[in-house]
Formats: C-alpha cells, sequence, structure tokens
C-alpha cells in the first residue's frame, strides 16, 4: 500500500488516494475485523487513585463507549459497501479516503495495535526480539504489526 | 493648603477585584501524556496536531519530550477543558490524563 500524492485541488474536501492490492486489501479489511481491542477499562482519566470510582472517570467510559460505536458502526458501513473505499483504476487498486474518514481509520487501527500490545503484555517493543511467537499470542502479534503497517501509510498522507 | 478638602471617590477596589479573582478560572489542572512504546512518533505528533492545533514544530518537541523523559506537560487548563483534551488524546489511545497541580 502507497500512498499516491495528487496535484492540489480547490476542493471543499480533498480526497487522499492510496495504491492498494487485493492481498493488502483483504488484510486490512481482516485486520478493521477486529475493532475493538482494547478493553473497557483500559482509559484512566487520571493516576490518582482517588479518580478511580470518580464521576469523570465513568464520564470518560461513557464517552469512550459511544466513540466506540461510532467508529463500530462507520466500519460496518465500510464492511457492506467496501466500493465505496476500494475502487478500481486503470491498471491498479485504490484506497480512496476524505480526510476525516483518514482520521478515523487512524484511530480505529491505534486502538487495535494499543490493544494488541496491551494484550500482549505490553512488550519493551524496542528491545531486540521483544515477543517470542506463539500459537496463543500469534494473532495478538500480527494484527499489532499490521495496524502499524497500515498506520504509517496513511500518516504518509498527513505529512 | 486646604483643610479640607471635597470628599473623593475612592473606587471600591475591594468590591471590585474580589469577584473577579472568584470569578478567574482555576487553570490548575494539568494534561500529561505518558511514555508508551508502542504509538508511533510520527502518529503522536499527529495527534497533538489535530487535537490542540499546534504546528508541527510544536508537536514534535512535546512528543520527543514523552519519548525521551516519559512524559510531557501538554497543557494547563481549567478542570473542563483538561477533561475535554484527554477524552480527545484517549479517543487516539494515547496514554493522557488530567492531574490537580499541587
Amino acid at each position: 500500500m502507497k500512498f499516491l500524492p495528487g496535484p492540489k485541488k480547490e476542493l471543499a474536501e480533498p480526497l487522499l488516494i492510496f495504491r492498494i492490492n487485493t492481498r493488502e486489501e483483504a488484510l486490512l479489511l481482516a485486520t478493521l475485523r477486529l475493532y475493538p481491542v482494547l478493553a473497557d477499562h483500559h482509559h484512566r482519566i487520571s493516576r490518582d487513585p482517588k479518580t478511580a470510582d470518580s464521576a469523570e472517570q465513568r464520564l470518560l467510559e461513557e464517552s469512550m463507549a459511544q466513540q466506540r460505536a461510532e467508529h463500530r458502526r462507520k466500519l460496518d458501513e465500510l464492511f457492506r459497501a467496501p466500493q465505496r473505499f476500494f475502487k478500481d483504476a486503470p491498471g491498479e487498486r485504490r484506497l480512496v479516503l476524505t480526510g476525516a474518514q483518514l482520521e478515523w481509520l487512524l484511530q480505529v487501527l491505534n486502538d487495535i495495535k494499543v490493544g494488541s500490545w496491551v494484550q500482549l503484555g505490553c512488550p519493551e517493543l524496542e528491545k531486540a526480539d521483544p515477543v517470542k511467537l506463539t500459537r496463543v499470542n500469534a494473532r495478538s502479534l500480527q494484527a499489532m504489526h499490521l495496524s502499524a503497517q497500515f498506520q504509517s501509510v496513511l500518516l504518509e498522507a498527513v505529512k | 493648603m486646604p483643610e479640607t478638602s471635597a470628599p473623593i471617590a475612592v473606587p471600591d477596589t475591594e468590591k471590585e477585584q474580589k469577584p473577579k479573582s472568584k470569578d478567574r478560572p482555576d487553570r490548575g489542572y494539568l494534561v500529561i501524556c505518558w511514555n508508551d512504546p508502542v504509538n508511533l512518533m510520527d502518529y503522536v505528533t499527529h495527534v497533538f496536531q489535530v487535537v490542540f492545533g499546534w504546528p508541527k514544530a510544536r508537536a514534535e518537541k512535546h512528543m520527543l519530550q514523552v519519548h525521551q523523559t516519559g512524559k510531557s506537560l501538554l497543557v494547563r487548563e481549567t478542570f473542563e477543558k483538561a477533561e475535554h483534551y484527554v477524552h480527545q488524546l484517549q479517543g487516539y489511545s494515547l496514554h493522557a490524563t488530567m492531574e490537580r497541580e499541587e
């Protein structure tokens, strides 16, 4: 998958176009189907233990639940009609996003990445071999790497 | 020099200033982003730009501070604004919290 910088157009909402092959498209959709991965209790409003049962903490959890439902709704639309996002162009397949859709995908992919990392036991990723692949953790490891890879390409478009 | 003088109207500064200080918003809440090894540096920079509207250089400065020192104080704000920013940052799965300034 690769960002295709286009000529600057005077569009109200410029489109961001990525070249993508069918294998990558299938992998991206399979990765997105994992959403949400981060557990409900992951979000903390403060490091102060006194806030654990506070109104602020509950408000944060409600806010995250609302966002998750909204992301899930948009993902369902994507899965129902992938042709709205993935389009055929002469000689290639393309993923076409608005800026808002790109932000949404970045958030979804990061939930999958961070959630998978938490499932792996929050390993120190800067070590040479941070996680040993096992049958148990293979899915989380793959999801973490794939979501990071897709996220990197999407970030090329906002640089 | 006259022995008596006309009364001078002294503004009631006590009364005028007190409500001002009472109404002054309490910007004693710190929004802090904590380091984790999983978020991409470009991603963190991008999120700071989107959430705070910062230019790239400022966003990168805070991202590097998080990366190198383990945390960065992003803004000092009122309770409501700090809470809003934490919701935004956590929506992007960044490890951000609001803490009362000591």
